[in-house]
This record gives C-alpha cells, sequence and structure tokens, in this order.
C-alpha cells in the first residue's frame, strides 16, 4: 500500500525532493554496483564450459542488469538522473579482481568475489536502505535485497562443497581475495573517502549528508561487514581467523 | 583454477536444467523454482540448519543478526574442545587492546570513533583458544567467545539486544563442539534468570560459574577479616543484592557465621522468601528494598548488585572501616571521598597456578588483572570442571546456591590448582608483600589495568 502521503512525502523523512540528491548518489552506487555485476556474471559465462551453466550466468548477467534498471528507474520517478560508472576507481579496482579470476578461469573464486564479497555489500546496504528509503524507492531497494540474498544463498552450496574437499586451501584462498577485494570495498565503505572523491557521486561526497535520510556511511559499513563474516560463518571459516581479517580492513 | 563445469554440477547435486532459470550451478536440481537455500539450509546469520525464525540477516533489526537457530550441531573439526567461555568486553579501552592484538603489531590501532563504530555490528565469535593446566598434570581445551556487547551498552535497556548476543555466542560454543560452556561476566547475569532462552543443547552443557564465584567471595571474605584482624562472629553483613543468584548464595554461606544479617534488594517478594528460607535455620534477617537504609550499620558489606555504580546503592554512607566486596558486575567500587575508610576488595576472582595460555597471544588482554592467571570465578568454574572431566551444569539458575555446593566446587577447583587470587581494588593490592604483574603494564601501549585512562578496573576474564 502506498504511504497516505504518496511517494515524495514520508513521515520522518520530510518531502523527497529536498534528500532527492542524495538519494541519486545512492542510487548511482547501487546502479554501478549492479552493472558491474552483470559485466562479472557475463565474464563468467565465457570460461563455463556447460551450456546450461553458461544460460546461468547469463541469466545472472539480465538479473542485475534488471536491477540497474529498477534502480534507476526509481531515480527517475524523483525527477533525478542516475548516472554510472563503472570505471571510478574502487568499482575499476574490484572488476580488475573479478577479471584476475577470470583470467585464471577461476570459478571458484569469481563466485567469491562476486557472491560472498560483493553480494554481501549489496545485500545488507540494500536491505538498510530499504529500511529508510521512502515508498517505492524503499520497496525497491528491499526486493533487490532479498533477490541478491538468494544468489548467495546458492552460491554458498557450491562454495561449501568446495571447501570440504580442502579447507585450508579453500580458506587460503578466500583470504588472498579478501586482501584484494575487501581492502577495497573498505574503503569503499570507510566513513570518510580518504582517497578523494570516488568518481561515482554527482558532486561532493554524500557522505555526510546521509544523515539526513536516516542513514549513515559507519552503520552501512557496519552491516555490510557483518554480513561478509556471517556469510564466512557459514562457509565454515573459523572465526577468529576472519575476526582478524576483517580488524584489519583500512577504515 | 581450472575448474570442471561438469564435476562442479555434480558435487551439489542435481543436473542442470537447459529449462530453468534456477537449475544449473546456481540454482540446484531442475524444476520448479525452488524455496531459497537459506530459509532452510544454511543462514547467513551464523545459525545452524533449519528453519530460519525470524526476518533475513540482512533486514533483522539485531545488530549482530537476530537469535541463533533451534538446532545447532557440533563441528566435527573441534570435537576435542572441552570447555567454552562466553564474555565481553567491559570497557572501550579493553575493546580497543583486543582489537589492537587481531590487527597485529604492523598496524595502527584504530582510533577511538572507529572502534565504537565497528564493534557493536561484530556477530559474536571465537576470539582466541584457551589451554588451561592443573596440578595434576591434567589439561584442558578451550575457547573464548565474545558476545561483543558494546561496553555502553550493559543497561536493561539493552537487555533484550545483549540476551540475543549470549544466544548467539552459545551457539558458537554448541557448533563449536565444547562439552561444557560457562558464561563470564555479565553473560552469566543476563542468563542465569533466562536459561531457557539459550539455545537447545546436544552435548554442551552450560553452567553460569556462580557457585564458584560465590566460594571465593566467602573465603575473600574470610581472608580479608584475617587481614583486618575481625571476628566475622561479632561482624553485621549486609548484601546489597541479596535476591540474585551470587548475592542469596553468598546469604546461605555467610549468614550462620555473622551476629547480624541485613539484606537489600528490589524484589520484596524474593526478599521475603530468602529471609524466611534462612530464619528455618534459626537466624534472624532484616531486609530492605531501599537499598540504603542499611548502609551505615554494616560493618561487611558484600555489593552483588550489578549498576553501573554501585557506590549509589550505599547512599556513599557507609560504616568507617567497612569491609566492602564488590562482587558485582562490572567492578567499579573504588576507594573514594564517598567512602572514606573502607576496606574495599574485587569479590569472586580465583588465580590459576598452572597458568592458562591463549592463541593468539590475549594474555593481560583478556584477563586485565593486576596478578598473572586471574579469572572471574564464573569462567574458572567451567575450566575447573573441564579439568574434573565434569561435564555437567553445575551452577543453573537463580537461587540454588548451597554452602554444600559452593564446598564441592571449590573442592574441585582446588584439586586443579585454582584458588582465591591475590586481594586487590582499583587502587592496587590490600594485601602487604603481594606484587603487582606490572610487566604486562609496561609492554603494552597506553595505560594499564587500574591506571588512569583505563575506562573500568578489569576487563572480562577467558
Amino acid at each position: 500500500m502506498e504511504p497516505v502521503m504518496g511517494i515524495n512525502c514520508s513521515p520522518g523523512i520530510g518531502c523527497i525532493s529536498s534528500s532527492a540528491p542524495i538519494w541519486q548518489d545512492v542510487l548511482a552506487q547501487a546502479v554501478t554496483g549492479e552493472l558491474l555485476a552483470a559485466m562479472n556474471y557475463s565474464s563468467l559465462s565465457e570460461i563455463c564450459e556447460d551450456p546450461a551453466e553458461v544460460a546461468d550466468a547469463l541469466e545472472h548477467a539480465r538479473n542485475e542488469r534488471g536491477h540497474a534498471a529498477r534502480f534507476a528507474a526509481e531515480g527517475r520517478k524523483i525527477g533525478v538522473d542516475v548516472p554510472n560508472n563503472v570505471d571510478a576507481k574502487h568499482w575499476k579496482r574490484l572488476r580488475e579482481a573479478f577479471m584476475r579470476c577470470i583470467g585464471e578461469r577461476d570459478f571458484i573464486g569469481c563466485l567469491i568475489v562476486q557472491e560472498i564479497m560483493l553480494e554481501s555489500f549489496a545485500v545488507a546496504s540494500y536491505a538498510r536502505v530499504g529500511k529508510v528509503a521512502p515508498g517505492s524507492l524503499g520497496r525497491t531497494f528491499a526486493s533487490i535485497a532479498a533477490e541478491e540474498e538468494e544468489h548467495v544463498d546458492h552460491a554458498m552450496a557450491i562454495l561449501k562443497t568446495e571447501r570440504a574437499l580442502d579447507a585450508q586451501r579453500f580458506d587460503d584462498k578466500v583470504h588472498r581475495l579478501h586482501l584484494d577485494v575487501m581492502t577495497t570495498l573498505a574503503k569503499m565503505l570507510a566513513k570518510e573517502c580518504k582517497d578523494g572523491h570516488c568518481e561515482v557521486c554527482h558532486d561532493t561526497c554524500v557522505k555526510p549528508s546521509l544523515s539526513e535520510v536516516s542513514l549513515s556511511a559507519a552503520e552501512l559499513r557496519g552491516v555490510s561487514l557483518r554480513q561478509y563474516l556471517k556469510t564466512l560463518d557459514t562457509l565454515g571459516l573459523p572465526g577468529e581467523v576472519t575476526l582478524a581479517w576483517v580488524a584489519q580492513l583500512p577504515v | 583454477m581450472g575448474r570442471s563445469v561438469a564435476s562442479l554440477t555434480s558435487q551439489w547435486g542435481g543436473p542442470p536444467s537447459a529449462t530453468s532459470p534456477w537449475g544449473g550451478r546456481w540454482g540446484g536440481p531442475p524444476g520448479p523454482r525452488p524455496t531459497p537455500t537459506s530459509a532452510t539450509d544454511s543462514s547467513p546469520w551464523g545459525g545452524p540448519p533449519g528453519p530460519r525464525p525470524t526476518p533475513t540477516s540482512a533486514t533483522d533489526s539485531s545488530p549482530w543478526g537476530g537469535p541463533p537457530g533451534p538446532r545447532p550441531t557440533p563441528s566435527s573439526a573441534t570435537t576435542a574442545l572441552d570447555f567454552a567461555l562466553i564474555g565481553h568486553q567491559e570497557s572501550w579501552q579493553a575493546a580497543a587492546d583486543v582489537l589492537s592484538v587481531l590487527r597485529g603489531p604492523d598496524l595502527p590501532p584504530l582510533p577511538d570513533d572507529e572502534i565504537k563504530d565497528i564493534l557493536p555490528w561484530i556477530p559474536p565469535r571465537t576470539v582466541c583458544h584457551v589451554d588451561v593446566g592443573s596440578i595434576t598434570g591434567a589439561k584442558a581445551r578451550g575457547l573464548y567467545i565474545d558476545s561483543f556487547i558494546p561496553p555502553d551498552r550493559l543497561d536493561a535497556a539493552s537487555t533484550h539486544d545483549n540476551l540475543a548476543r549470549v544466544r548467539a555466542a552459545a551457539t558458537c560454543a554448541i557448533k563449536a563442539g565444547a562439552k561444557i560452556v560457562s558464561l563470564g561476566g555479565f553473560s552469566s547475569i543476563l542468563i542465569e534468570g533466562n536459561f531457557d532462552q539459550l539455545p537447545e543443547r546436544y552435548a554442551s552443557v552450560f553452567t553460569t560459574g556462580n557457585t564458584l564465584t560465590v566460594g571465593f567471595i566467602v573465603q575473600g571474605i574470610h581472608k580479608m577479616c584475617a587481614l583486618e584482624g575481625r571476628d566475622l562472629r561479632q561482624s553485621t553483613l549486609l548484601i546489597v543484592g541479596a535476591t540474585g543468584d551470587v548475592g542469596s548464595g553468598c546469604a546461605r554461606c555467610l549468614a550462620p557465621l555473622v551476629k547480624r544479617v541485613l539484606l537489600s534488594a528490589r524484589n520484596v517478594e524474593r526478599l521475603r522468601k530468602l529471609a524466611a528460607e534462612l530464619e528455618t535455620d534459626g537466624i534472624q534477617v532484616e531486609i530492605a528494598t531501599d537499598t540504603q537504609r542499611f548502609s551505615t550499620q554494616a560493618d561487611l558489606v558484600i555489593c552483588a548488585a550489578s549498576l553501573a555504580s554501585p557506590s549509589l546503592l550505599l547512599g556513599g554512607r557507609i560504616a568507617p572501616d567497612a569491609i566492602v566486596c564488590d562482587a558485582g558486575y562490572p567492578k567499579n567500587l573504588s576507594p573514594s571521598a564517598e567512602m572514606p575508610g573502607a576496606r574495599i576488595f574485587f569479590g569472586g576472582l580465583g588465580q590459576i597456578a598452572r597458568g592458562l595460555t591463549f592463541a593468539p597471544d590475549f594474555h593481560g588482554i583478556l584477563n586485565r588483572h593486576p596478578f598473572p592467571d586471574v579469572v572471574h570465578g564464573c569462567l574458572l568454574e567451567g575450566m575447573a570442571l573441564a579439568l574434573e572431566r565434569r561435564f555437567e551444569p553445575f551452577s543453573q539458575g537463580r537461587g540454588s546456591i548451597t554452602p554444600d555446593r559452593v564446598d564441592e566446587i571449590q573442592a574441585i577447583a582446588a584439586r586443579h590448582g585454582i584458588r582465591l587470587a591475590p586481594l586487590y581494588n582499583a587502587a592496587g593490592p590490600v594485601e602487604d608483600g603481594v606484587a603487582c604483574q606490572t610487566e604486562l603494564s609496561s609492554v603494552r601501549e597506553g595505560p594499564g589495568p587500574n591506571k588512569p585512562g583505563m575506562g573500568a578496573t578489569q576487563g572480562s576474564d577467558a
């Protein structure tokens, strides 16, 4: 049911027109992430050998592009153009990390990067945004968070099986990828962008303004890292080991 | 790494489907779209297989991911685990020190504001392995699991969240295969009246550890009286927080030994019940729900209530030269102008003769006391029972600690070299000729335990 005040005005948040520039940047990060995921799945399809696997990867790529389109549509509803930039410095590094796995034809590595690391970030942050964003914007974030979580769950079965074959080798691989990918994600999630403009926000950094829409960079980082740790727990990695990994990330 | 798609497909079961987008590698067997595996198989909140009880981890309202699931199963990889200790840090400085160890020597410490932002989001989990030795030569292996209750959320308003954290930590212990689990510090206080809220237990048993805590408090009272030349039989004993598990246990042990007994607590019904119980043994008891009413009348005081400032319980008034045992959690009574002349000591602490080892090395970080190998009695109880190979829920519930049970656990502990720790308070040792463990504070960065700048006088033990 739509809120009585309509999607542009929500109690506790105020008229969305004043916060539209903030949502614009939040959506820009989401669209960029979805497009990057689509690119990753397309790349993954190229190292799959079974036609059904290729189809699955391409289906996932389509789903991610669909998510990007839905986020962009939400932007239009609030009167903003949602930019994207998969070549922005952090996103570019994440793509490069994924492509290194592709270059090694490392299917498991690809799943770890995309499903365990990038999707942990997406699932947790979208769900959090979904709680505070008004109207259909919030519903879209929540809905896509749930869909992304299904991706993670499906990948978990494969990764658990893989870990059961050789836990130490698997954990070493996760750690190597963690150092690469999660270090970049941690910089993206830091309370302040210390390396300059992220090249996705349309103007100055959106992080200081997030409090105006009941969000905070610290909270988004918190939920994302929590989701990541829990995902690693579910995979069976020792909690004391993953705790140290996360404690060593940049802030 | 090269990888055969066919082999992967066969590993997770079900052939790929050319017709269903949910078939194939990501989707399990062909056919209708299945229920997401998160709801029935694995769960991102770290819980066990089984139906997920509440909203998904990403959307639930509790910062660590909600309650644990109903049926944790132990890990086959850790079947040699004897015990688990559940604790938390009681000051931000203690939390900072833990994170500093985890970050290692090559990384700078996290800024205080980052610690406060990050710690509340850490799900309960193992922090380190703990080995303990007995004077008999026996050894026991265990884990320290931190519930990551934020140090500033030990108040009543956070009880619901903290209980869920302890439950999640308990799930970690069960999954790790711990035979006995001791609940440390605030965890014990939270659970003593809520044992039914722990996850269903399989091979793991839980103990609050309160019986050994009572034993060390009582021993401390005896020792302090001896040090001060007091005759216990001529003393007036006041127990603040007398209806709790520890307070009532102390009352049963000490009331028959003193001249006059004063009990205070907030719940009058529980007070009356305890008084009636003691009176059946011929002990006259005076009770008050005004916790400050008896402050000036006692020369022996046990503060068994856990509040941010137990000095408030005493109203800042106390008999001159009274012996005061800070038996609450956190321990935060200190000799001050509020209690001039009071002889304060921290009660309920024991020391392990053969020591304990941490991996990674958290010595002096998780057990922040001025003497080596000192640990809270509640945690020592689990270790003592593990060394004794008595994996039983020795302390459960509230109000069932008796002098006989205290004697029994003290005998078990003593058999393994676990005895009353040297008495000390926030200002240092209260016994002459007992040297502190100064090397700890000298090797660590920042202020050491019981030095200015520490948020609390001691942290949670492992």
